[in-house]
């Protein structure tokens, strides 16, 4: 709202200010001295915001859009893409994924060791030519992110010690956590795009 | 004529004490001067660097996440915006990437991040002409603006 209001600020004095010689009609001359700016430039005399670029028309933007799509949903199609990188939501992380990456996860998972595993949510796909963002998940039936489990242990043991000095307090844990390794197979892209 | 008092008086300590020490003297092998040979001074210095890996462990989460935060600056200033701007631009489309991976996304994937800085741009245009509006009142609404238009 106090935009709305300034804007009509900014514009009320780009219009005033050029009215103002007329009052004066004695004082006007045959040739104007200040040619160029009506106003002269201070601090207030553009609103402190960027300019605004044309708007492009909304049919122009349809037709971009279109164009965009298209080419993309060609090299889908044609599979002309090279390796597929994606972004995965996995244990409460995100991690950036290749094929044949392998990923350490810092806790147990049910699944057992050589079982297949489809990794559901992914955020972001991307190739060479093209990246496909989800906004915020990408959809079930776009792409297909395959892992295997490869093994499950556990960390190496790691010491929680706190320590207060002069107050006899000593408290040491030692904190062993489970792993499971996982690899990725593949990531699949399937060719349909609106 | 056989003394027996004289074993009595023989004190066992415990059979493990080399055991024990070597626990300890075993996490400071490492350690400069004294401190990786004799208990006394073992034991204090491996006690302070199990607190400092401790203490390590959470100021490590801190400092990874304003590294990613800088780097993320860094690269949306080459593409003429700021971080701020981008991150809340971000969000405001609903794209719930996390600042390590846009950094590493950064960093490894250039052109990905290209796409996301200008869908930032973008959504960053559309929120200041939907603030800026037509430069004309409300409807209903009787002004000086009105009239001078």
């Amino acid at each position: 709202m106090a935009l709305c209001r300034n804007v009509g600020f900014w514009r009320t004095c780009s219009v005033l200010l050029p009215r103002r010689p007329l009052l004066f009609s004695s004082a006007v001359r045959t040739q104007s001295s200040v040619s160029g700016d009506l106003v002269p430039r201070t601090s207030l005399s553009r609103p402190p915001w960027p300019e605004q670029t044309a708007l492009v028309s909304e049919e122009e933007e349809r037709s971009r859009h279109a164009a965009v799509v298209s080419t993309v949903n060609q090299k889908i199609n044609q599979r002309q893409y090279g390796r597929l990188f994606a972004v995965v939501h996995f244990a409460s992380r995100q991690w950036k994924v290749t094929d044949e990456d392998l990923i350490l996860i810092e806790n147990h998972i049910d699944a057992e060791c050589g079982e297949r595993i489809r990794m559901e949510k992914v955020l972001l796909v991307g190739a060479e030519d093209f990246t496909l963002i989800g906004r915020p998940l990408l959809g079930k039936e776009l792409v297909r992110v395959e892992a295997t489990v490869i093994e499950k242990t556990e960390s190496w043991p790691k010491v929680h010690m706190r320590f207060w000095r002069r107050h006899r307090f000593e408290r040491k844990k030692i904190i062993i956590q489970p792993q499971t390794v996982l690899r990725i197979n593949s990531i699949e892209l399937a060719p349909r795009l609106t | 004529m056989v003394f027996l008092t004289l074993s009595y008086w023989i004190r066992n300590r415990g059979p493990d004490r080399y055991w024990k020490v070597q626990e300890v003297l075993k996490h400071a092998r490492h350690f400069r001067g004294r401190k990786n040979r004799c208990y006394s001074l073992a034991v204090r210095a491996v006690r302070r660097a199990f607190v400092y890996a401790t203490k390590g462990r959470k100021l490590k989460k801190r400092n990874m996440r304003t590294l990613w935060i800088t780097r993320i600056a860094a690269a949306s200033r080459e593409h003429s915006m700021k971080y701020p701007a981008l991150i809340h631009n971000l969000t405001k489309t609903s794209v719930q990437l996390n600042r390590r991976v846009i950094s590493e996304l950064a960093i490894t994937e250039p052109r990905s991040f290209l796409s996301l800085a200008k869908l930032a741009q973008a959504r960053q245009q559309e929120g200041f002409r939907a603030a800026l509006g037509d430069g004309k009142e409300p409807a209903g609404v009787f002004s000086r603006v009105v009239l001078l238009q």
